[in-house]
């Protein structure tokens, strides 16, 4: 985003699960506001609306930053470090996840369209599960390829993501639809208001 | 505008209402009638004709349900294989069911544990929770456990001691298992068997996040099985497919069974069986012979 530039964006979408016999995004709901601090670095913050929903007030507040980028080839490289934080309103139990997004993205047409294929990566602070277990997933990465569609005032998004592709998506009470039995894909529609 | 705003997350805030623990709760109330070996609906086995019960040892009846927290019953539906007149002396399985639609589904796993050391050795009771099958109200995690110690009391009214009385959980079925062996109402169980149980609520919310997700995100019920198992002292059978691909045999099964620390415990993996497959995977003669020696041991 340009400096002083401002957005408002609504996201939908989560993984693919099995649900009354059929197969739909799980539909996870976020508003996000950003702002252009400097051409290269915007920040943002976010309140997840479905969380919300169930209670839980869960925010992720990051910046992303454009490391490098070729007028010549229209590619550029951006990273977006973020905190997700989430407390639930019953029982107060708070969690913070560090995020890091990598993302490597082509301009299509000049202030138009790109593509971008990257990775999202979460970690786990706690090495310890309930019942005293062993947290063995402490950094969790995904893949994810995006093509967004700019337009004066909106912007436009669609993404899909390979949640987790090295973990196996069974025995679980969720039924994740993934590849060969592992993780699950994940898709996300982003409608973004530009000021 | 910025009112208005304000409004909308304060309503979110303070609203938020929306908890996954009706989905735990996964009831057919739908029935007219319970159809038992005329059910004809999806079941995990049917047994032959050799396993049939003479329908004077097949009683239905309704039980009233009472929490502690309540001040009015709620009406269930008990269903009791064997002699009413002899619960004062036989030994009698109480069979807490799983989560799905109501007794009919359960029935031949009920009818099955009415052959464990012969036709009708045991007594075998089990109730539909509320909101199953014919029961009345709404389940919820208080209500499980009031809804098996009314069996449990009726069972006492009938002569039932603590010393004849086994406590059998499957599945969703080892909640209210666990916690009435833990933490006894009516009666005291003398043995505990759980077929499939879950470590808690939270370890489900983990095992689908990944993360080390706090249970109180996604839902209000706790249902601690791998805590309350701490407190039985009364031997434990632990039954569980090694391909339970609903209940992870390592997250739960096998944590509740660690978790164990009272004067006997055995465990039985079955290689190779799902969520529902136990008695198929281990073959029913085998699967009644275990259960046998473990209720005389």
């Amino acid at each position: 985003m340009q400096k002083n530039q401002k957005t408002v964006d609504f996201h939908l979408g989560g993984p693919l699960i099995g649900f009354a016999g059929k197969t739909i995004p799980m539909p996870l709901t976020s508003l996000n506001y950003a702002q252009g601090i400097t051409d290269k670095l915007t920040g943002f913050g976010s309140i997840h609306t479905t969380s919300l929903l169930f209670g839980v007030l869960q925010t992720d507040i990051g910046a992303c930053y454009g490391l490098y980028y070729s007028d010549s080839l229209r590619i550029g490289l951006s990273v977006t470090p973020a905190l997700n934080i989430a407390t639930d309103l019953r029982e107060n139990n708070f969690k913070v996840w560090p995020q890091l997004d990598v993302n490597l993205y082509w301009e299509l047409k000049p202030q138009l369209s790109f593509i971008y294929v990257g990775i999202d990566n979460w970690f786990e602070f706690s090495g310890v599960k309930a019942h005293e277990e062993t947290q063995e997933n402490r950094w969790l990465y995904s893949p994810q390829i995006g093509f967004r569609y700019v337009r004066k005032k909106w912007n436009y998004n669609i993404e899909s993501k390979y949640l987790v592709p090295y973990l196996n998506n069974t025995p679980n009470v969720v039924d994740y639809k993934g590849i060969n039995g592992k993780g699950a894909i994940g898709i996300y529609l982003t409608l973004t208001r530009k000021f | 505008m910025k009112y208005r705003l304000l409004l909308i997350i304060i309503g979110f805030t303070f609203s938020s209402c929306f908890k996954l623990d009706d989905n735990f709760f996964n009831s057919d109330n739908s029935i007219d009638e319970y159809k038992l070996d005329a059910y004809n609906g999806e079941q995990d086995f049917v047994l032959d004709n050799s396993f049939n019960i003479s329908n004077n040892y097949i009683n239905i009846f309704t039980l009233n349900s009472l929490a502690p927290s309540e001040t009015s019953p709620t009406n269930i539906y008990a269903l009791y294989i064997g002699d009413l007149n002899t619960i004062n002396t036989d030994t009698v399985i109480m069979y807490c069911h799983g989560n799905k639609w109501h007794m009919d589904f359960y029935w031949q796993r009920a009818k099955l544990l009415a052959h464990t050391g012969g036709k009708n050795n045991y007594g075998v009771l089990m109730i539909d929770y509320r909101g199953y099958g014919l029961s009345d109200g709404k389940s919820s995690e208080a209500s499980l456990y009031a809804d098996i110690d009314a069996g449990l009391q009726w069972l006492k009214g009938k002569g039932l001691t603590n010393d004849r009385l086994i406590m059998y959980g499957f599945s969703m079925g080892t909640g209210p298992a666990t916690q009435l062996t833990a933490n006894p109402r009516s009666l005291t169980p003398s043995k505990l068997i759980l077929e499939a149980p879950y470590a808690s609520i939270e370890v489900m919310v983990q095992d689908a996040s990944v993360l080390n997700l706090p249970g109180s995100f996604v839902t209000s019920l706790e249902i601690e099985n791998a805590e309350e198992i701490k407190k039985v002292n009364q031997p434990l059978m632990w039954v569980h497919g090694t391909n339970d691909l609903f209940l992870n045999i390592e997250t739960h099964g096998q944590v509740v069974y660690n978790n164990y620390n009272g004067i006997y415990k055995e465990a039985h993996k079955i290689q190779g069986a799902d969520h529902g497959e136990i008695q198929i995977y281990m073959g029913y003669s085998n699967y009644l012979s275990k259960l046998n020696s473990f209720i005389k041991l």
